[in-house]
């Protein structure tokens, strides 16, 4: 009966959060399954406007596939028309005109022209523009529509890169009506159109229905974001998802490559990997050092060791799949001998120390290992060094602070780096900065290719860089779905052809229905609604507890609430300015300059002095205004929201799981006490508390997700998927952080069992003859659930943030992981005001239950205090 | 529970804590492959007779990386006990001495502390001071240091009454010298119990921090990141993920049973 008191109001609870999450929203009939695609990958765009942010990942879902250029790379490198169906240059090269492909409408009706195509390139140019390629077209003196179909681009200095720069997914077109909204709503003119986005997790598309060319074949695509490689591994195996896009993990890809049900793809990236040298001082500006580290450096091992083989080696900084590439892994062969010669040559035969900074990228940080130990066979020290994301672009690459580091040049043609004088390894050479401009002024192909082997000749012979390896590109796709198309130069999944032949799609776990940005007024309200409903309970609590002590008393919690609080946000705001790295530059990446950077900086607000960003921030908190997430632009508010309906019900059906397991075990081991039964609760309780929950996370994926096959290995479908494919997800993670949470809540039970055993009452009920189960049930455990609901109520809070490392097990979209991934991005607004939202529902639930037990019991209330 | 289990627990515990504590001694002067030594053709090998725990996916003895992580495990949370203790107990003797405002000032500020979710605030300190062995330190410490002020707190408020207390007073003696000559001795034993709870918890949130990348870095092995580059590799080789895990959880089971036995043996009634 009183197990049963116990569930009941928790069931409750879950039923009524379920509801104020907004969960229950009304089913609407999806595409039929065989003409839908879930396609993983392991990136999730930040925002979905190219040409206000620099992420990859942008392009790699919506390019060619939402929005399209002028133009297009080529496989090699080279440009094919695409919304520009052809175009001519003038003799000079400072004239280009373009004919544009007629009938052509974006997504919200409007007609592109060249009015549109102006207004695209207008806004990279203009000023204060964000535009991560703005330097690309610093060349450009105006752009002017000559007539509808015609659009002429005029040049300031010839600029032989012209073309490749408007393929760049910065550079599409966009509709002069809805441009403002692209980072939340994409509008272009591609294949298919932006359907939702549901943060943490996936975006889906849809077939553009008045694409003016060869409509797409598939119906809906989904692209799901799945980070973790074990995850992503298991996903494909489960056929959670057809196809993944730049598989991340090259340990397991070879396993996909030997199984008949998949199809895959090896190619080559954009993406040149090289050990970075700080040429601006020490025995780095010595040439004969850096090419004796070139000597050290074996190529192939590092490929094997950090890569598991996969990647093509790179003697310069060039990818092998441009028509202008020359193989110059010859240049510098595995020498160990070679190498000390030419240390002791340039004065150190003895060797020397050197920083090793390493970003938080699996390559790197395999291959760190690897590069350190080769370079100790020739004498040079390294001490390794671990950054994350953001640290790495405040101290390697704006600080220059540091010897060498490992990173992957993504970008593609942009060989022009070495020609910056500020650029992290400090090479900027006259003779190569000659090169740079001489290719800059010619627009003739063959004149081109001959400079871009002098580029990779110079930079080869400088060694400037060790270069390591071209990082390889991994897809993956199930047999049945065809007609991806993986361009490798922007990394874009292309799939406007993807079709499924024979079999029907193995997965159709997701089926998303509600559009998330369709509807952000309905998310927000619930959260209002959730914060109502606590608010006018508290308020009652309040006005019971002052009938019966008094407003005095009150008061005087009230204040000591409010002060708590207060000083909260303090310490929360101050620990927040002392993380170091720069949120503008984060979001802006490598490619950008300062003047970008600092006009980012003061369109975020981050200018202004602390004192009154402080004080604004917390006005904002007042109005419950928690402010706007630099990294995904919409309010906080909203973010907590989503992110709470995974939270709240983890936290839910892990407390749930825990007292399911928890209330026998205690009951054995009070009933029992001292007997064989008790000794075994006692060792399992034991080991629960000691198991680190991560760890079980782990074991657990291992065995039902990759062994067995019974669920996926992470993610979370959504509520909007169905009740039970969202608990299904919920379950192992569910169980990890019960583990321990059963064996705290298991012993306190018994202990409190014991404890009202021995109390008076009892002993004189069992005088009076009551049997021992009667006495255990009736009388101790009504009793004992007093500090047991209070460890409940304090693991409830505990569990709502400390799912973090669990929520990156299992790569669940839930408020901890939110505060995480803000700190690495240096999303700071979400960091300050999530983390003061968990201490407020903590103080407030610790305030709220304390009055509640000095209303029902003022002598156990007096008690606890002592 | 009987003598006999009370018994057990604190002789495994201590034979468990024991054997970790002298793994990590050892691991200075020897363990069976030099742990930074790579092998790329050795990588990912099952244990084996030559390496017992097999190899990591750079060719590593898995056996000889456990051992010296035992180093940064004990050190990482025998530190944050340290700080924990070094400011907490203070702390904890001044609030119970002086009561009053000072007391009800410490006791609020210890409420704000318990209230920030601990692990989000470790890894905002972290990424503020950047990840490593040190910054770990300070992080788990800084949440140690409300645990030990309270527990102080509140087994000196009772020793306050005692007879030898009073006696002290009246002998002239100020609230400090009270609190260090006739209160802390008698705390040592709930000290040295909650020292051993926060030790093992210290073990565990070591591992948690490194597991996410922002306790010690490579090539100091650490059970945490150990965990984290393995999981990568389950599929692969599960045993990667299983050595160090079960490093963590005997160590911390080991701290919890000696723990437990020693709380039993100073509650017992003298």
């Amino acid at each position: 009966m009183n197990l049963k008191l116990d569930i009941a109001p928790s069931r409750l609870v879950l039923a009524v959060m379920l509801l104020c999450a907004g969960l229950l929203q009304p089913m609407v009939p999806s595409a039929s399954a065989a003409s839908r695609a879930i396609i993983g990958t392991q990136i999730e765009p930040p925002v979905l406007d190219p040409t206000a942010n620099p992420a990859a990942a942008i392009s790699e879902v919506l390019y060619d596939n939402v929005y399209e250029g002028l133009v297009q790379f080529a496989a090699d490198g080279g440009v094919l028309p695409k919304l520009a169906l052809a175009w001519e240059v003038s003799q000079d090269g400072l004239t280009y005109d373009f004919h544009l492909k007629g009938e052509v409408r974006f997504h919200d009706g409007t007609l592109f022209d060249a009015a549109a195509a102006k207004f695209s390139l207008d806004r990279i140019i203009a000023q204060g523009s964000l535009n991560p390629q703005r330097l690309r077209f610093r060349a450009v003196r105006a752009v002017l529509a000559l007539d509808p179909l015609t659009l002429r681009v005029l040049l300031k200095q010839r600029s032989g890169g012209m073309l490749q720069s408007l393929a760049f997914g910065s550079a599409v077109m966009v509709s002069p009506r809805s441009a403002a909204g692209n980072a939340l709503h994409p509008i272009g003119t591609g294949p298919f159109r932006f359907l939702r986005c549901r943060r943490g997790d996936s975006i889906t598309l849809e077939r553009n229905p008045d694409f003016q060319g060869v409509p797409a074949m598939l119906e809906q695509v989904t692209f799901k974001f799945i980070t973790d490689p074990t995850a992503a591994f298991a996903a494909l195996m489960a056929g959670d998802v057809d196809a993944y896009a730049n598989y991340p993990s090259p340990e397991s890809f070879a396993q996909f490559a030997a199984d008949s049900r998949f199809s895959v793809f090896t190619g080559t990236t954009e993406m040149e990997t090289v050990l970075g040298l700080n040429e601006r001082n020490g025995p780095l500006r010595n040439v004969l050092v850096r090419r004796a580290i070139s000597y050290a450096l074996d190529r192939r091992a590092i490929i094997d060791g950090a890569m598991f083989g996969y990647g093509t080696p790179i003697g310069s900084h060039f990818p092998p799949h441009n028509l202008a590439y020359i193989d110059l892994t010859g240049v510098y062969p595995h020498d160990v001998t070679k190498a000390k010669q030419l240390l002791a040559a340039a004065g150190f035969p003895d060797g020397f120390g050197l920083s090793l900074k390493l970003p938080p990228f699996s390559y790197a940080r395999r291959g760190g290992e690897i590069v350190a130990a080769q370079l100790a066979e020739v004498g040079i020290r390294v001490r390794i060094e671990n950054l994350e994301w953001a640290q790495w672009l405040d101290q390697v690459y704006t600080q220059h602070d540091f010897d060498m580091s490992i990173v992957g040049h993504a970008e593609p043609l942009d060989y022009d780096i070495y020609a910056r004088d500020d650029y992290y390894f400090g090479y900027a050479d006259p003779d190569f900065k000659a090169l740079i401009a001489a290719l800059d002024d010619s627009v003739e192909p063959d004149k081109r290719i001959e400079l871009l082997h002098q580029i990779q000749r110079k930079l080869a012979a400088d060694a400037v860089n060790g270069f390591l390896f071209q990082y390889p590109r991994l897809d993956i796709w199930n047999v049945h779905l065809q007609g991806i198309e993986f361009n490798n130069v922007l990394g874009v999944v292309n799939v406007s052809r993807a079709h499924f032949e024979g079999a029907a799609r193995a997965g159709g776990a997701l089926s998303g229905r509600s559009a998330e940005f369709g509807a952000p007024a309905s998310r927000w309200n619930s959260f209002r609604v959730t914060g109502l409903g606590v608010l006018a309970g508290s308020l009652v609590l309040l006005g019971l507890v002052a009938r019966r002590f008094g407003s005095a008393y009150v008061a005087q919690r009230m204040a000591v609430l409010v002060a708590t609080l207060v000083v909260a946000t303090a310490i929360v705001f101050t620990m927040v300015q002392i993380v170091p790295g720069d949120p503008a530059r984060y979001m802006l990446g490598l490619q950008a300059d300062a003047g970008t950077v600092a006009a980012l900086r003061q369109q975020l607000g981050l200018d202004a002095a602390p004192l009154h960003r402080y004080i604004s921030w917390i006005q904002g908190l007042l109005h419950a205004d928690f402010g706007l997430s630099y990294t995904y632009r919409v309010p906080v508010e909203a973010l907590v929201a989503e992110r709470l309906q995974v939270s709240v019900p983890l936290a839910v059906y892990s407390l749930l799981l825990s007292a399911a397991i928890a209330f026998p075990l205690g009951l054995i081991g009070a009933a029992w006490r001292g007997r064989a039964g008790d000794v075994i609760v006692g060792g399992i309780t034991q080991l629960g508390l000691a198991v680190p929950n991560f760890w079980l996370g782990m074991l657990l994926v291992l065995l039902f997700a990759i062994q067995l096959h019974w669920v996926s290995a992470g993610g979370f479908p959504g509520w909007d998927a169905g009740f039970w494919p969202a608990l299904k997800a919920l379950t192992l993670p569910a169980i990890a952080l019960a583990a321990p949470q059963a064996a705290i809540l298991a012993r306190v039970l018994r202990g409190a069992l014991i404890d009202t055993l021995h109390e008076d009452y009892i002993r004189t009920a069992r005088a009076k003859g009551a049997g021992a189960r009667r006495l255990l049930w009736r009388h101790a455990l009504p009793n004992a659930l007093v500090p047991v609901l209070t460890i409940v109520g304090m693991q409830f809070s505990f569990l709502l943030a400390g799912g973090v490392i669990i929520e990156n097990v299992f790569f669940l979209p839930g408020l901890g992981r939110l505060v995480f991934q803000a700190i690495v991005q240096r999303d700071l607004i979400v960091v300050q005001s999530v983390v003061v939202i968990l201490v407020a529902a903590v103080v407030t639930v610790s305030f709220l239950v304390d009055l509640g037990y000095a209303l029902i019991n003022p002598q156990l209330h007096r008690a606890r205090g002592a | 529970m009987s003598p006999w289990s009370r018994n057990m627990n604190l002789r495994a515990g201590a034979l468990l804590t024991l054997f970790f504590l002298i793994t990590a001694l050892l691991a200075y002067f020897w363990t069976p492959y030099d742990p930074r030594a790579l092998s790329i053709i050795e990588k990912l090998q099952p244990p084996n007779p030559h390496h017992w725990f097999g190899t990591d996916q750079l060719g590593r003895d898995v056996l000889s990386l456990i051992m010296v992580g035992a180093q940064t495990s004990v050190g990482v949370a025998s530190l944050s006990v340290i700080i924990g203790m070094c400011v907490g107990v203070p702390l904890g003797l001044l609030a119970a001495a002086r009561r009053g405002a000072i007391d009800e000032l410490l006791m609020r500020g210890n409420d704000v502390i318990f209230a920030f979710p601990a692990l989000l605030m470790a890894i905002l300190i972290t990424a503020a001071l950047g990840p490593g062995a040190v910054n770990a330190i300070v992080a788990i410490g800084i949440f140690n240091i409300p645990v030990f002020a309270r527990v102080t707190r509140a087994g000196a408020l009772p020793l306050w009454t005692r007879d030898y207390a009073l006696a002290a007073r009246v002998a002239g003696k100020g609230p400090m010298r009270i609190s260090s000559e006739h209160i802390l001795p008698n705390l040592l034993g709930v000290l040295a119990v909650q020292g051993t709870i926060q030790f093992s918890l210290g073990v565990i949130a070591e591992a948690g921090l490194a597991y996410v990348g922002l306790s010690a870095q490579p090539p100091t092995p650490s059970w945490g990141r150990m965990l984290n580059e393995a999981q990568t590799l389950t599929a692969l080789a599960p045993s990667l993920a299983f050595f160090p895990g079960c490093a963590v959880l005997l160590f911390v089971l080991g701290l919890n049973l000696l723990g437990e036995g020693l709380r039993r043996g100073a509650e017992r009634p003298t």
